[in-house]
């Protein structure tokens, strides 16, 4: 196996790339500590969500449901809904990862969070396999550290974050700034446009699938307008 | 107990998610334009969960509302654009709103 023994430049590259676009969730993990604070549940079990399923937007969906005490059939769909779009993401990275020893692809899926896709799915076609994997462990330790620190420290200090701040509003802010830059063509553009019109107008659908929804048609447009653009040249 | 079932349940059901086509790995085949459209899971998705947040999430009715966040993320755009740079966008964004809601 040492075709993908440790790579610490890679690792660190990784841990260190991830940074910038780890930070806007700091906010979030807090607000989500103190709602978990506030649950009336179990602080360490609400708190234990965090590395059990590591996925911030599901985390709060579930802990909102616990508090209304929902029964778990309710807050185990919901959050198979909220997580639909990590099924696109391992598909987006199926070919990329498929090269890996099996046991990367065992335990990577665990860390596939929205900022380790957006660097693994981002990075250049031609680099070395074990670079990519080391990289995608770095950024992945740096994301996985931060949110087990920050949402422990939103649940033992509670409400450090003060609405009117709207810090919260990071979030938006991260994901409109991945959209723009992981846009490269055209098509990228109609994939946008398409994703989130869709998801805007399906926000009140149950269980945000609106989300699920708009993914799956802007995905869809996108490849449209990409064959789109194919059958132009091909015919001119 | 039962929440920790069903917060191990929870993670149980995300790991699957997760690991589904990456597991899968070379086992499975899938459709040349089933590969090639998934190169626009990142735009699609991100915007997916973007766009809602910034248009307040409810519906187009109290759009007014909404102005200064979306001319914060207009603006955050824009120099993430010009500048790539995600921590530029994200203090141009904040800075803008709080600007926006102080004046308003």
């Amino acid at each position: 196996m040492t075709e993908y023994s440790f790579d610490r430049p890679a690792f660190f590259a990784g841990f260190r790339d991830v940074i910038p676009i780890a930070l806007p969730g700091i906010p979030f993990g807090l607000v989500l500590g103190f709602l978990i604070s506030e649950a009336g549940i179990d602080r360490f079990a609400g708190w234990s969500s965090s590395w059990i399923i590591l996925a911030g937007a599901a985390q709060l969906a579930a802990i909102e449901l616990l508090a209304e005490q929902a029964s778990a059939a309710v807050v185990l769909v919901t959050i198979a809904f909220v997580n639909s779009r990590h099924l696109m993401y391992s598909a987006a990275l199926r070919q990329r990862f498929a090269p890996f020893p099996n046991w990367f692809r065992i335990v990577g899926p665990y860390v596939l969070l929205d900022q380790s896709f957006a660097l693994a799915n981002g990075q250049p076609n031609d680099l070395d396999n074990r670079y990519r994997m080391w990289h995608y462990f770095g950024s992945a330790t740096f994301l996985f550290v931060m949110w087990q620190t920050v949402v422990g420290v939103g649940v033992i200090v509670g409400d450090v974050i003060r609405a009117e701040w709207q810090l919260t509003f990071a979030v938006p802010i991260l994901f409109g700034s991945l959209m723009l830059l992981s846009i490269t063509n055209r098509a990228g553009v109609a994939a946008a446009v398409v994703g989130g019109v869709v998801a805007l107008l399906g926000s009140s659908l149950p269980q945000g699938s609106g989300v699920l929804l708009g993914i799956v048609l802007g995905v869809a447009a996108g490849a449209a307008w990409e064959t789109r653009l194919d059958d132009t040249a091909g015919s001119s | 107990m039962t929440l920790w079932l069903t917060i191990i349940a929870g993670g149980a059901i995300t790991y699957l998610t997760r690991a589904s086509f990456i597991l899968a790995g070379d086992r499975i085949q899938l459709p040349a334009a089933f590969e090639r459209a998934l190169r626009y899971v990142a735009p699609a998705a991100f915007a997916a969960i973007a766009i809602p947040a910034i248009f307040g999430g409810n519906g187009l009715s109290n759009l007014g509302d909404d102005v200064p966040r979306i001319v914060a993320a207009l603006a955050a755009g824009w120099v993430v654009v010009a500048t790539r740079s995600v921590p530029k966008s994200l203090v141009v964004g904040l800075v803008t709103l709080w600007i926006l809601l102080l004046v308003s």
